[in-house]
């Protein structure tokens, strides 16, 4: 009897036991929805473009890179949507009158992730890591009398020769841009990779949750002060609603599609087109234009070798080479996502010509290909087209390149290969059937063609020239003449000159001009519109 | 037994030497530049060139082996290039993720493809035999990803009953930890399961047509005494063998299981580290599969003497 009664009340206790922890369970769980939803309106998962892989800017230029480190490190200026250098980490600046001294003040307050203060020092190593590998920034460094920290709160710039484009190049969002990092960081070889990620932005990356090719997640530095202004894009107040950023990488378009409509993530930078009617379909997903300055695709030919090294065969290519077959083959057949670029320079940016683009509008002249091509005595050697077979985009324009060269009369060799060995190949300067290359393709990203100076693309300085060696003295005095523009129409006269002389010597051919979407829950407020997703004034309900 | 062990262990260091050299040998060769990835698309040739030899990849093919090879030895598999991480840290980030979904595929195949063959065997020619043969061919004949994705869209888009993607390590608990592996590994186990469903059956056949089961039947044991205690203990040389094997075609599944369900292990680091050229990485994640590969076969070749006591070593 007192067993079965120990018995009954060890039930009882069991029974008591499992409804409390269903009690505890349920509790929690009753709890839980307006806890978990306020908590998780203060956390943002984003899809970004590609896997990030190191954190470093400077070392490595991937756009990925720039994007995640824009929001781990501040810059002195920072460009707004109109593409003008606002003061950002800078309180303001002075010019001599002679436009060779530049003094540049801090706003007070800056503090680093660590929490030491920014000083004048630091901002010396960073611009000195910064100049070494930016195009603008050698353009600096070789004016350059002294760059220094006359006390903590402030920076001179001290040149033998005006540079008066020096705040759109401390402030342009290209990479790579001049992020400020800490003295002791900054001295780290240019041509290394930096160890320590102590950054000067409104968000702290969190090493320890880093998983390369997985995830990335950036926590809310509550030490970072904004500007009173609003933001707009690289400039203004850079006010962040989110407690953290987590990235994750979703290598499948068709699984981020997936996670996007089942709520898993919040945001999507680069939706494949094809997927887009099918997110449009979804009424909590919006999708949009994600960068107005788009892309500039590119037909990049090699100067040094046959056939190429003739101005006649390169503008062959420009009588015979449909924009329009190019752009379809790209984005398909959505014409919101592309247009006719006869120009080197981003459409709807102020500089904007299509001075001497003549050749890549209107009807397809095969004939007068076909004679130029004669006229240069090309002989029928083999043209090596080296196509990347894991970029959609590339891969489109390759197959639109063979045909058009091969109705042409040219012998393609169409070599299909991953982008990393074009990335390999393209930098060899040997004849073509040495392991050389005569054609690929890539693209530039309109924000790097809005002028000149981040346009290594554009570049005709031979050996020193982007892959393809174009070289023409003309072209290079041309852009050394924008350089020295005192002002906007002086610029767009200059840049006239460039386009139409770059469109003569074909310094490459642009096959369009188009642009990509980004979709994000309709739950997220503030998504804007730019060459790199901006998540300050972002928020989510 | 104990001493053949350790000489099938020891046997293993020549062979991953090999591999080693192999490994480095394909890389070395094979086209294709970290420096050129790392520098983006902008940077000029001059700027790769000195990423390169900042990298020390410009050096001659001996000296870096040897210092490779020599750091091996010491346990230390290099460093990434991309990331600066160690690779070993890399890996040990990986390798839960893959553990645990190739543990729950082989768990989940095994269970359902050898009672699947022992029946189709045991139902020759009936409907049932068709059933499950159809099964093992749509299995081996549906590509990995298309598997996937039916199944995110079914599960996770429609009845949201599991995620998408993404993955929950065992320290939060078993459940989100399974939730997260549910699909990918019946993706995985698709294959899996029609091969060994397949041998399962083909050599279950070969035994139930042997004088000793027909001895049985007629002494009245009964028909699951038959197939699961005389018959599928002597038909399970085989089958563990083809267990053993199909490791190497779950590492491979792996990969794309991982890709499509956003998985982050080491088939997606393996991945990744290929398209950028990452040397260390590709060779240190090489260099553990094959010896997780030889490992597996020891272990096949030691199970044998269990299930067959004629074999002894």
């Amino acid at each position: 009897m007192t067993g079965r009664k120990m018995q009954k009340g060890n039930l009882m206790l069991r029974r008591d036991l499992l409804m409390g922890a269903a009690a505890g369970l349920a509790l929690p769980a009753l709890a839980r929805p307006s806890i978990a939803r306020a908590a998780d309106a203060r956390v943002l998962r984003f899809v970004p473009q590609a896997n990030l892989a190191n954190l470093d800017p400077i070392w490595g230029t991937q756009y990925v890179v720039r994007n995640a480190a824009l929001l781990i490190w501040d810059t002195l200026y920072g460009v707004d949507a109109n593409l003008d250098p606002k003061p950002q980490m800078a309180e303001g600046h002075t010019v001599s009158e002679d436009g060779l001294v530049w003094t540049i003040r801090l706003r007070p307050g800056l503090l680093f992730h660590d929490g030491a203060k920014v000083l004048g020092r630091d901002v010396v190593a960073s611009l000195n890591r910064w100049m070494a590998r930016d195009q603008m920034g050698q353009l600096i460094k070789a004016r350059l009398a002294a760059l220094e920290a006359p006390d903590d709160a402030s920076v001179r710039i001290r040149l033998n020769q005006p540079f008066p484009k020096m705040l759109f190049a401390l402030g342009k969002a290209n990479s790579p841009m001049a992020f400020i990092m800490p003295e002791r960081v900054a001295t780290t070889d240019p041509y290394k990779q930096i160890t320590e990620i102590v950054g000067s932005g409104p968000m702290r990356f969190v090493r320890d949750e880093w998983v390369p090719g997985s995830r990335a997640v950036f926590e809310r530095f509550a030490g970072y002060v904004p500007r009173d202004e609003p933001a707009d894009w690289c400039a203004g107040g850079k006010r962040i609603h989110f407690d953290r950023i987590e990235w994750q990488i979703l290598p499948d378009p068709a699984t981020a599609a997936a996670a996007l409509q089942n709520g898993e993530v919040d945001w999507w930078e680069t939706p494949l087109p094809d997927l887009v009617p099918l997110l449009r379909q979804n009424p909590d997903i919006r999708v949009d234009i994600a960068d107005p300055l788009g892309n500039i695709g590119t037909f990049r030919m090699n100067h040094l070798q046959p056939p190429f090294n003739d101005v006649r065969v390169r503008q062959a290519i420009q009588y015979a080479a449909s924009q329009e077959d190019w752009m379809r083959a790209t984005v398909g057949d959505d014409p919101a996502l592309w247009r006719p670029c006869p120009s080197f320079f981003t459409p709807g940016t102020a500089l904007y010509t299509e001075a001497g683009g003549e050749r890549l509008v209107g009807p397809r002249h095969y004939d007068e290909a076909k004679r130029l091509l004669a006229q240069s005595g090309y002989g029928g050697e083999k043209v090596v087209l080296l196509v990347a077979q894991d970029q959609a985009v590339l891969k489109a324009q390759g197959d639109v390149s063979a045909d058009m060269m091969a109705r042409i009369g040219l012998a393609v060799d169409y070599v299909a290969i991953d982008w990393g060995t074009v990335g390999a190949r393209r930098a060899r300067k040997d004849p073509p059937a040495q392991g050389g290359w005569n054609v690929f393709h890539s693209w530039h990203a309109g924000v790097d063609c809005v002028n000149p100076a981040p346009y290594t693309a554009l570049s005709t300085t031979g050996e020193k020239a982007w892959f393809g060696w174009p070289k023409s003295d003309a072209i290079t005095a041309l852009i050394a003449t924008w350089y020295a523009a005192p002002d906007l129409a002086a610029e767009k006269r200059a840049i006239e000159a460039i386009n139409r002389a770059s469109m003569d010597f074909v310094t490459y051919v642009p096959t369009g001009f188009y642009l990509g979407y980004q979709a994000w829950r309709s739950n997220l407020a503030g998504v804007t519109k730019a060459p790199f997703p901006l998540f300050w004034g972002t928020s989510k309900s | 037994m104990l001493a053949y062990a350790a000489r099938r262990v020891l046997a293993t260091l020549p062979v991953m030497a090999i591999v080693a050299l192999f490994v480095f040998s394909l890389l070395y060769l094979a086209p294709g530049d970290p420096a050129a990835v790392i520098a983006g698309d902008q940077a000029s040739p001059a700027d790769v060139e000195r990423i390169r030899a900042s990298l020390g990849l410009d050096r001659p093919f001996l000296v870096r082996f040897g210092g490779w090879a020599w750091g091996v030895v010491n346990g230390d598999l290099g460093t990434s290039i991309f990331t600066n991480l160690p690779v070993s840290r890399m890996i040990a980030q990986r390798i839960e993720p893959t553990f645990e979904l190739m543990v729950l595929t082989l768990v989940l195949s095994v269970t359902v493809a050898v009672p699947m063959g022992v029946l189709a065997a045991w139902k020759q020619g009936s409907l049932i035999d068709r059933a499950v043969m159809l099964m093992a061919v749509l299995g081996f004949s549906v590509p990995v990803f298309v598997v996937g994705y039916l199944l995110a869209y079914v599960f996770a888009l429609k009845l949201e009953w599991l995620p998408v993607q993404g993955y929950a390590p065992l320290s939060q608990g078993l459940w989100p930890c399974l939730r997260t592996l549910i699909l990918p590994a019946v993706t995985l186990g698709g294959i899996y399961i029609a091969l060994i469903a397949r041998i399962t059956r083909a050599t279950m056949l070969e035994v139930l047509s042997q004088d000793y089961i027909r001895t049985a039947r007629a002494k009245g044991v009964a028909q699951g005494g038959i197939l699961f205690v005389h018959a599928l203990k002597n038909a399970a040389v085989p089958i563990v063998t083809v267990i053993g094997l199909g490791v190497a075609l779950l590492i491979g599944g792996a990969v794309v299981t991982e890709s499509v369900f956003a998985i982050p292990g080491l088939g997606r680091l393996t991945v990744d580290a290929i398209l950028r050229r990452d040397y260390p990485v590709i060779q240190g994640v090489v260099l553990l599969f094959s010896l997780v590969y030889v490992l597996v076969n020891l272990g096949v070749d030691l199970l044998y003497s269990l299930f067959d006591p004629r074999i002894r070593y």
